[in-house]
C-alpha cells in the first residue's frame, strides 16, 4: 500500500492541474496523494537498513506506530470536510515523519548521537509500553491535583470577582488590593504553604489554587469593569434583581477576559506543578522525569517529556473547544 | 390624572468640572393610550429625558408622575427599546424575549416563556431567526426582536429612544409601520414615549408631537397630530393636509434653530 502511494505522490501537483480530468478525480487525488505518505515509506523503509547499535533498537514499535499513524491520517483524510483542516492535520504527521526519520538515522541506523543520552525511537516507544500503568498513575496523580487546585480556584474565584468587579465599577479599592496579591508569583507561596500544610499533595493543590485564583480573579473584576455601559442599561430597564444582573448579564458579558485569565492560570498550573514535582514529590509526571534523569534512564525521561507535553495538548485542547462553545455568539 | 407627567424637569451634567444643563424647567403630561413623539435636533436633551423616564438616570431638579406616583428608578410598569445594543449578545432572539418575559412574569414556566416568546417573534416576522444571536441578524432585525421582546413583557408604557435611527432608510419604513400596525391595532393601547428627530416618523405615528429646543433643553411646542386612525402612510402623505402640516411642522423646527443662530453658538 505505502510502496504504491509513494510512486504517485510525487506528481500530485500535475496531476491536480490537469484540467482534463475530472473535479472528482483531482479532489481524490488532493486528498489522498500527498507528501505525508512519501515520508511514511520512507520512514518504514529506513528501518530495515541495518541497525549500527550494540543494543536493541525495537525496530518493529516504530513501524507498528508509523503504521497506527498512516492509517489514522488516511481515515481522517477522508471524513475531514475543510481543506485548510486536512492540511494542517497532514503537516502535522508530516512533522512526525520527519522526526521520526531524523531520529532513527542519527541513533539507530548511524549511531551519530550518544546512545546513552539518545535512545532510538523504537526503545522509547517500547518503554512507553512497558510503563504504561506507571504512566497513567503518575498522569492521574498530577491531573488530579492540578484539577482539584484549578476547579477550585475558578469556583471561588468568578463569583467573587464578579462582586468585586460590579462594586468596583461603583468605585472600590478591590482593584488594587487584587492587582498587588496577584503581582506576587504564586511560587514564593510554596514555603509558606509547606509549614502550613501537611502533606506534599496539599500543598500543591493550594499553590495551584493561588496560581490560578489572582489571574481569573483580576481577568473577572476587568471583565466586569468593560461590560459597556449600554449592556448594563439594557439590562437595568428590565429590572432584573442583582442575582440576575451578575450572573446572566455580567458574566457572560465578561466571559471573554474571563477566559483569558482562565487560560493564564492553566498555564502556570502546569508549569509550576511539574516545577514542584521535581522537587519533592513521590508522584506525577515531573517526578517520573526527574526520577529516572537521576538514575541515567533517559529514554524513560524522553518518555516523559513526551507524556508531559501530550497530556497539556489534550488539557489545551478541550479547553479551547470550552472556551469556543461558550462564546459561540460571538462573531 | 394623566398617566405620565413631567413636571419642572431639570437636569444638570458635571463634565469636566464645568455645570451643563440638559435640562430645564421641562414639563408636559401624556395621556393612557397615547403615543407621544419627543422631537429635536440632537443635544436637545430629548434622550436624557428618556433615560430619567427609563430610571436609569436621575432629575436635579423636578419630578416625573406615572398614575400619580413619582418615579424612582426602573420599573417592570416600562418596556424600553434602545438605538444599539436593546439585545445580549449572548442570548438567542428567542432566549431574548423570553429573559424579558421572565422579569415581569416570575410564575410562567421555560416552555410558556418560549412560546409567548415565539407569538411575539412571529407577530414581527421573525419566527424563522429565534434560533440566531444578534450578531448573525441585520439592524433591522435586532430591533424587530428588541420591539417583540418590549411587546412580550406586556408593560403599559413603552419608552423607545431613536429605535429607527441606525436603521437604512427602506427598512426604517418598513419597522415604522410594523410598530404602527402593532400599537393601533392592541386593546388596550399603550402609551408610548418615542424619542425622534424624524419629522415625518413623529407625523405618522404619533397623536401629540412635543418639539424640544437645544442649550438649555425646553419644550418649544406641543403639537397635536390631526390625522386619523388607523393611518395608512401612503395615502397619508400625499393628501395636503399632511404637507401643509408637516411644512408648518418644519418652520417651527427650524424657527427655533434660525433664532439661536444670530450671537449665541449653536451645535447642530
Amino acid at each position: 500500500m505505502n510502496i504504491q502511494t509513494k510512486t504517485v505522490a510525487a506528481p500530485a501537483n500535475e496531476i491536480e492541474n490537469n484540467k482534463e480530468s475530472s473535479t472528482t478525480k483531482a479532489e481524490f487525488f488532493r486528498r489522498y496523494f500527498r507528501v505525508v505518505h512519501a515520508l511514511f515509506a520512507v520512514l518504514i523503509l529506513i528501518q530495515f537498513i541495518p541497525d549500527q547499535l550494540p543494543t536493541e533498537t525495537y525496530a518493529s514499535y516504530v513501524i507498528w506506530f508509523a503504521v497506527g499513524v498512516e492509517v489514522l491520517t488516511l481515515v481522517v483524510s477522508a471524513f475531514i470536510k475543510k481543506p485548510k483542516s486536512l492540511n494542517l492535520f497532514v503537516d502535522i504527521v508530516a512533522f512526525i515523519y520527519g522526526l521520526l526519520i531524523a531520529w532513527t538515522l542519527a541513533t539507530a541506523k548511524f549511531n551519530i548521537l550518544k546512545p546513552a543520552l539518545f535512545p532510538p525511537p523504537g526503545k522509547v516507544f517500547w518503554q512507553f509500553i512497558g510503563d504504561y500503568d506507571k504512566i497513567l498513575t503518575n498522569i492521574q496523580s498530577s491531573a488530579g491535583i492540578i484539577l482539584q487546585g484549578y476547579l477550585l480556584a475558578i469556583a471561588v474565584a468568578i463569583p467573587l470577582g464578579l462582586f468585586l468587579g460590579w462594586s468596583a465599577r461603583l468605585g472600590s479599592a478591590a482593584t488594587y488590593i487584587s492587582k498587588f496579591l496577584g503581582a506576587i508569583p504564586p511560587i514564593v507561596y510554596i514555603p509558606y504553604g509547606i509549614a502550613l500544610l501537611p502533606t506534599f499533595r496539599s500543598v500543591s493543590v493550594f499553590v495551584i489554587f493561588l496560581a490560578t485564583f489572582w489571574p481569573v480573579l483580576a481577568g473577572t473584576m476587568s471583565g466586569v469593569m468593560n461590560v459597556e455601559k449600554k449592556t448594563i442599561d439594557s439590562a437595568k430597564v428590565l429590572n432584573v434583581n442583582k442575582f440576575t444582573m451578575l450572573f446572566s448579564v455580567i458574566l457572560p458579558a465578561s466571559l471573554q477576559q474571563i477566559f483569558i485569565g482562565c487560560n493564564q492560570g492553566l498555564t502556570v498550573s502546569f508549569v509550576l506543578l511539574t516545577s514542584a514535582e521535581m522537587i519533592g514529590a513521590q508522584s506525577g509526571l515531573g517526578y517520573y522525569i526527574k526520577n529516572y534523569s537521576d538514575f541515567g534512564d533517559y529514554t524513560r525521561t524522553i518518555v516523559g517529556l513526551i507524556v508531559v507535553g501530550i497530556v497539556i495538548v489534550a488539557i489545551s485542547f478541550l479547553f479551547n473547544r470550552i472556551q469556543k462553545f461558550l462564546l459561540r455568539w460571538k462573531q | 390624572m394623566s398617566k405620565i407627567e413631567i413636571k419642572n424637569l431639570t437636569v444638570d451634567y458635571i463634565e469636566k468640572k464645568k455645570s451643563f444643563t440638559a435640562l430645564k424647567d421641562v414639563s408636559f403630561s401624556i395621556e393612557e393610550g397615547e403615543f407621544v413623539s419627543v422631537i429635536g435636533s440632537s443635544g436637545c436633551g430629548k434622550s436624557t429625558l428618556l433615560s430619567i423616564l427609563e430610571g436609569i438616570n436621575t432629575a436635579t431638579d423636578g419630578e416625573i408622575l406615572i398614575n400619580g406616583k413619582p418615579v424612582t428608578g426602573t420599573g417592570a410598569d416600562r418596556g424600553v427599546v434602545f438605538q444599539h445594543y436593546s439585545l445580549f449578545p449572548w442570548m438567542t432572539a428567542r432566549k431574548n424575549v423570553a429573559f424579558g418575559i421572565k422579569q415581569v412574569n416570575k410564575t410562567a414556566s421555560r416552555a410558556e416563556r418560549y412560546q409567548l416568546a415565539d407569538e411575539f417573534l412571529q407577530k414581527v416576522g421573525l419566527e424563522q431567526f429565534k434560533n440566531k444571536y444578534p450578531s448573525q441578524l441585520s439592524g433591522g432585525m435586532q430591533q424587530r426582536v428588541a420591539i417583540a421582546r418590549a411587546l412580550a413583557m406586556d408593560t403599559d408604557i413603552l419608552l423607545m429612544d431613536e429605535p429607527f435611527g441606525a436603521i437604512d432608510a427602506k427598512n426604517r419604513t418598513i419597522l415604522q409601520e410594523l410598530l404602527l400596525e402593532l400599537w393601533e391595532n392592541a386593546t388596550p393601547r399603550k402609551t408610548v414615549v418615542f424619542v425622534t428627530h424624524d419629522i415625518d416618523e413623529a407625523i405618522l405615528l404619533s397623536d401629540k408631537i412635543v418639539m424640544m429646543t437645544a442649550n438649555p433643553g425646553r419644550v418649544y411646542r406641543e403639537i397635536r397630530v390631526p390625522f386619523d386612525r388607523p393611518r395608512n402612510r401612503a395615502e397619508l402623505v400625499q393628501t395636503k393636509d399632511y404637507t401643509k402640516f408637516r411644512n408648518e411642522l418644519l418652520a417651527m423646527f427650524y424657527s427655533d434653530i434660525v433664532s439661536k443662530i444670530g450671537g449665541e453658538e449653536v451645535v447642530l
